[in-house]
């Protein structure tokens, strides 16, 4: 009962803060509702028992990410004074035509299509009548990131550090011109 | 499944029957509501106890800067003045709560309440003792840095929706200042989790002893460096002077929090102070054995339990001592020198460790340096013959 209740509160976070999240015309509100969304899902993970990928969920996006967006969000905005006013988006004049609409549309079909794929084996799948037992997640994803999927690993700390590089040269001071 | 405040208590028989008999009462198993009443229960304890914590450091902050200074302090209300923290807190709530006219009202109510959020969202995995622990959460060091990020958004907004120049040079560099150190904390403590090989406090505390020489920070050399590391950086997240550069009073006026007034700027001043606490704490637990009390004295009983609070209280106190004369004794850096002491110093340090902590476990086999001077000594006095 208790977790029940628990879920319910989350899965209420997360669907309250994805709508307002794009229903509010202020960038920055969207961000902060955006955390609240983010925390939501955190908190269905936790619920689910998937312990560490909710925590790492809370480092990552709550302490990383969102508080990026509303850095760029805030170093961005006012740059251009006639079209944006000092919160971000809310002077853009017309929000799309016929190309916009159409690349929308090719991309909402794409994830439509690729939701169906996901949830075909679920729906097909048998029911669980109970959920298995709970247990701590942190050293077996330890162990697969380090035997089965070392690849992707490694694979993945070069990606960061290409991020790495990139920005260094981007943030270079630029040379004078000759 | 983690262990809890309530799982402990539900080990003793007035619990049990309790259960049992709310159980008859209702009809149905009442395991939850009874969980439900203790994680309530504690978890206005707790938020009382550090509600007052935080009370009380503003006023031991004015009476130590008082004593250093050569001043008296507060000294009118109760004795001593020790009822001062009450009096500023009844000023708080009944002053006009202003609300500036060209401020972003939302992010105005809201980025306080992110601040206090993020600091009490980390009360559920505090370890005050092996049983007064709220959840003995088995990722706690991940959750207790991640919940504390909120802090940092909270400071930003707050400087950004206030629309003031002032706010937003305290509520950018608050941002930046936090996102930076937390990179060398969380490199310092991930040493002691190697070494003790788990993320659960009770796993990083367990692997400690009662006694100094068995506590993490005289485990070797680099984790020795590691404490400091770890406390030079709680200190720039919590914006405690020499790193108050947020608030930097000479340049700023009062950084991030110059336009709230009332109990909008108390939530901001009492998240800092618990925020000390709380840093103090995971300098405790990590690197000071925590909870761990010498020669295990008490046992697991209920006096047992009340030692271990009391020894992590005041390990945490002591630590709370010092961060807040270093506040009084210190000039502020510059932002520059900010900057350059966390990237340029203190992460290469951190990460120096890091490796080393590594090196040293696969080369002695996790022992401490005290055991191995032991070992050695013992042997060349002859022990074993």
């Amino acid at each position: 009962m208790f977790d029940t209740i628990l879920f319910i509160f989350a899965a209420l976070a997360a669907i309250v803060g994805g709508i307002l999240t794009i229903s509010v015309k202020n960038l920055m509100h969207a961000c902060v509702f955006l955390l609240l969304t983010l925390l939501g899902v955190a908190g269905l993970y936790l619920t689910l028992g998937a312990d560490f990928v909710g925590v790492i969920q809370l480092v990552v996006y709550v302490g990383g990410v969102v508080v990026l967006m509303v850095f760029a969000v805030m170093l961005t905005s006012g740059s251009n004074a006639q079209k944006v006013n000092r919160f971000g988006m809310v002077k853009i004049p017309t929000m799309g035509n016929f190309r916009t609409y159409t690349l929308a549309g090719i991309f909402a079909a794409l994830i439509l299509m690729s939701i169906i794929k996901l949830y075909r084996n679920v729906f097909s799948m048998a029911r669980l009548e109970k959920l298995p037992e709970y247990y701590p997640t942190v050293s077996k994803i330890g162990h697969s990131l380090v035997s089965t999927h070392v690849l992707a690993f490694e694979i993945s700390s070069v990606l960061l550090l290409g991020a790495l590089v990139g920005a260094a040269i981007i943030s270079r001071p630029k040379r004078e011109m000759r | 499944m983690n262990q809890t405040v309530v799982s402990y208590l539900l080990q003793f028989e007035p619990i049990k029957k309790l259960v049992l008999s709310l159980s008859n009462l209702l009809g149905f198993n009442a395991i939850s509501i009874v969980s439900f009443l203790i994680f309530l229960i504690v978890i206005l304890i707790v938020v009382g106890f550090l509600a007052t914590v935080g009370g009380l450091g503003t006023y031991a902050e004015r009476k130590i800067s008082a004593d250093m200074q050569a001043r008296i302090g507060p000294n009118r209300v109760g004795p001593y003045g020790i009822l001062q923290f009450l009096a500023d807190g009844a000023k708080m709530l009944l002053k006009e709560d202003i609300i500036p006219t060209q401020s972003d009202k939302f992010l105005f109510y809201v980025a306080p309440m992110l601040c206090i959020v993020g600091v009490f969202g980390t009360i559920a995995v505090i370890p005050f003792s092996s049983g007064f622990t709220i959840l003995n959460f088995n990722v706690g060091l991940v959750y207790l840095i991640g919940i504390s990020s909120l802090v940092g958004l909270g400071v930003f907004l707050g400087g950004y929706g206030s629309n003031s120049k002032w706010s937003m040079l305290g509520g950018m560099r608050g941002a930046s200042q936090i996102i930076s150190y937390e990179i060398p904390v969380v490199l310092s403590s991930l040493s002691i989790v190697l070494l003790s090989g788990g993320l659960s406090f009770s796993a990083l505390i367990g692997a400690q002893g009662g006694w100094p020489h068995e506590w993490f920070i005289f485990h070797n050399p680099f984790t020795f460096i590691g404490f400091f590391i770890l406390f030079i950086g709680s200190l720039a997240e919590t914006n405690r002077a020499p790193f108050d550069l947020p608030e930097a009073e000479s340049e700023l006026v009062s950084g991030y929090h110059t336009e709230f007034s009332g109990m909008r700027f108390g939530f901001f001043a009492l998240a800092e102070y618990i925020e000390v606490f709380v840093v103090c704490g995971l300098a405790t637990a990590l690197f000071l054995g925590g909870y761990n009390v010498p020669m295990h004295l008490g046992g697991d009983g209920l006096i047992g339990q009340v030692l271990q609070v009391g020894s992590f209280v005041s390990k945490t106190f002591l630590l709370y001592y010092i961060v807040i004369v270093t506040r009084w004794t210190l000039p502020r850096l510059r932002v520059d020198q900010l900057m350059t002491m966390c990237w340029k110093y203190l992460i290469p340090i951190a990460m120096f460790n890091l490796i080393m902590v590594g090196l040293w476990m696969w080369l002695f086999d996790g022992r401490s340096l005290f055991t191995l001077l032991f070992k050695s000594a013992s042997v060349a006095s002859g022990a074993g013959h």
